[in-house]
């Protein structure tokens, strides 16, 4: 074996599946009414089970071979809680029954986070609190919905008596998660800069495409060097917290901050090539740029771990992985 | 997909750093110097005698047939060890792979083993006053005598050619802008050359004036009226892997991250350790990108996506290095090293022609 670095024909494989299944099901006129296009074909498929082990009757995949897939998703703009349920429930909930089939819908209050995204589609929310994991069901929390700015990903306060002491750590769960929001957003901001390419080689002003002008080309270049580069990141990121490895924290952080950086430029830039057009509630171009703006906030803002890297690059911590 | 290196991969390392370790000079004096030029050849001798001097190559032209990923190595530790910048980059990077590809096994045989050594140091003669980024616009000509060509004309910019003895450029044979062009190599010592100063003072550039140079059959690369497709083989290879591996970027993040450390000012050390982050993402990109060419897949255009980001991800390292070190940046490498990233978004095709270049043939928007 030689180090390689470059997806298998599985994993991408799997991403294929799941962008034509997401394309059939999750097409941008779903977001304006449904709340969780796609999921059903999505659990058809063994999606939620994928990172579960065999015996909770899952795949027992890593998170490096989800990422193509997630990335996917990202891709799509697919609401519900996608992180939360296929990628941090099996690392809290490996035992909890019928998580493998997709019939179980489950979202996450971790660490650092404020708000527990789509925990109004949730039939399990896990709370991390003083006093360790909390498992709290539907029935026994409490929802207040917050102001946020995804109207396909809303944030909510979750208050609760019920709940059942959870084992474990949420450390993994927290990681997996991290990542796979970064995944999503490699998506989100490839698909932006796919959009907005498309629309610069139709729109015309001034008797020419507007993709034809050197202001405008530029800016779609520099998109798209921003996801080239980022993306690395993202998968190394996978293979550091599948392999548990001594940089992991780090590298979680740099793949993350980079992502959401590429993504929230990949949706600065698209607005900016969309012009007032873009501006509008009625092009769906809204909901890839409001993702981008939610998921670069969410499990650690950019600043946040920003931060991390500094400390840890500053504390003498520069060995690299690989 | 892993990140793991293979046994042999991390003995080859282990290899190349003890070996590093006990023979890589301190520092040398400029490239662009007599004495420095010297002293610069002496250590590619000194590397080709370890066969360490061009791992990538077969062993026939003096390397070791290294994998793509075994040269990433080799360039980690090279950088790492605070190992001189390579004079004979030019041949080894840019001509040599047009050789191996379009040249004849003659052609091989004679120039590979003496560049490897740097025994001939090969200075890349492609601009031309009104032909710098837009190439195809190059005047400079070929005519055909008995035996071989006669070349006319006039290149400048043209990198370590005050002290090289060689050097390889387009000339037109016939037809405008891209068509018609050949690849010739050619002797110095035939050629009026005027060093030309850079930022720094020193003779880092030259004037080529050909008036009549001779250069015969064997001078030629390729198929005559084929050079702009070799000219750009050789410019994507540029921009892309070769020119600027990872290793040099990771060794200067380093060195940054402790600047910064000793500065003890947040806001500077938050820049660093984004440089530091992004020689990373530089060098896992790249283990794609070598990924990718093991496979048997051409880079072509992608690579102009790597030339933008390493050029600018090299002058914000050393920007920032001059903000840390304010009036003492002249007491330190760093100097050498900002004027010499200054240059990288614009050689090799300027960052304004790679995102055109980015923009029109990797995203498909309209000339």
């Amino acid at each position: 074996m030689t180090m390689t670095f470059g997806f298998t024909d599985e994993q991408l494989a799997l991403a294929a599946t799941v962008r034509d299944v997401l394309r059939a099901h999750c097409p941008p006129a779903a977001l304006r009414s449904e709340r969780r296009p796609g999921w059903e074909q999505l659990a058809a498929l063994g999606f939620f089970g994928l990172l579960l082990p065999p015996e909770s009757d899952g795949l027992g995949l890593g998170l490096a071979d989800l990422v193509p897939a997630l990335e996917e998703t990202g891709r799509a703009c697919l609401p519900g809680p996608v992180v939360e349920t296929a990628v941090a429930a099996p690392s809290l909930l490996a035992g909890a029954p019928k998580l493998a089939s997709g019939a179980v819908c489950v979202s996450v209050l971790l660490p650092g986070q404020v708000y527990a995204p789509d925990a109004d589609l949730a039939d399990l929310i896990v709370v991390a609190g003083s006093d360790g994991l909390r498992l709290v069901t539907r029935e026994s929390a409490r929802l207040t919905p917050r102001p946020g700015v995804d109207p396909c990903r809303p944030l909510f306060d979750v208050a609760f008596e019920d709940s059942e002491r959870l084992g474990g750590s949420a450390v993994p769960a927290l990681r997996r998660a991290t990542v796979a929001t970064a995944a999503q957003l490699i998506g989100v901001a490839r698909e932006l800069l796919a959009v907005s390419v498309a629309y610069a080689r139709v729109r015309r002003q001034f008797g020419a495409a507007i993709g034809s002008f050197q202001a405008v080309k530029h800016q779609l270049a520099d998109v798209a060097v921003a996801v080239e580069f980022a993306a690395p990141l993202v998968y190394r990121a996978a293979l550091a917290v599948d392999g548990d490895v001594a940089t992991v924290e780090r590298d979680v952080s740099a793949a993350k901050a980079a992502a959401g950086e590429a993504a929230t430029f990949a949706a600065r830039v698209a607005l900016q090539v969309h012009g007032a057009i873009g501006y509008t509630e009625e092009l769906d171009l809204r909901f890839w740029i409001a993702r981008a703006w939610s998921l670069s906030a969410a499990y650690g803002t950019t600043a946040a771990h920003r931060e991390c890297i500094r400390a840890a690059v500053l504390d003498g911590n520069v060995r690299r992985y690989p | 997909m892993d990140l793991d290196f293979s046994p042999a991969e991390r003995d080859f390392r282990a290899e190349v750093r003890d070996w590093l370790s006990t023979h890589a000079p301190g520092p040398l004096p400029s490239m662009d110097t007599p004495e420095g030029f010297a002293a610069h050849r002496a250590w590619e001798a000194r590397l080709a005698d370890a066969r360490l001097s061009v791992v990538s190559w077969p062993e026939e032209h003096g390397g070791r047939g290294a994998s793509l990923i075994e040269w990433l190595i080799f360039e980690e530790e090279y950088w790492a060890a605070g190992a001189p910048a390579r004079v004979t980059q030019n041949g080894i990077f840019l001509l040599a792979p047009c050789l191996m590809r379009f040249g004849t096994p003659e052609q091989r045989a004679r120039w590979l083993p003496r560049m490897a050594r740097g025994d001939d140091v090969w200075a890349q003669a492609w601009s031309e006053p009104e032909a710098g980024s837009d190439l195809a616009a190059l005047t400079s000509r070929a005519e055909p005598v008995p035996g071989g060509w006669r070349l006319y004309g006039h290149k400048t910019w043209s990198s370590r050619a005050a002290y090289a003895s060689h050097g390889f450029g387009l000339f037109r044979t016939s037809g405008t802008r891209h068509k018609g062009l050949t690849y010739f190599m050619f002797h110095l010592d035939d050629v009026a050359v005027r060093p030309v100063a850079q930022l720094d003072g020193l003779p880092g550039f030259a004037e080529l004036h050909f008036d009549g140079v001779f250069a015969d059959e064997s001078m030629v690369l390729g198929e005559v009226g084929e050079g702009w497709r070799i000219a750009m083989a050789t410019t994507s290879s540029e921009r892309g892997l070769t020119l600027r591996s990872p290793g040099r970027f990771l060794a200067t993040a380093d060195r940054l991250v402790t600047l910064a450390r000793d500065a003890g000012d947040p806001a500077l050390a938050d820049r660093a350790a984004r440089c530091w982050v992004e020689a990373e993402a530089y060098r896992l990109h790249t283990f794609g990108t070598a990924r990718t060419i093991m496979a048997g897949a051409e880079v072509g255009t992608a690579a102009s996506m790597g030339k933008v980001f390493w050029s600018e991800l090299d002058l914000r390292m050393h920007a920032l290095a001059m903000e840390l070190l304010g009036e003492r940046a002249g007491e330190t490498p760093w100097l050498d090293g900002f004027l010499f990233s200054l240059a990288g978004p614009i050689y090799a095709g300027t960052n304004e022609i790679q995102r055109n270049i980015i923009a029109e043939r990797v995203l498909g928007l309209p000339r």
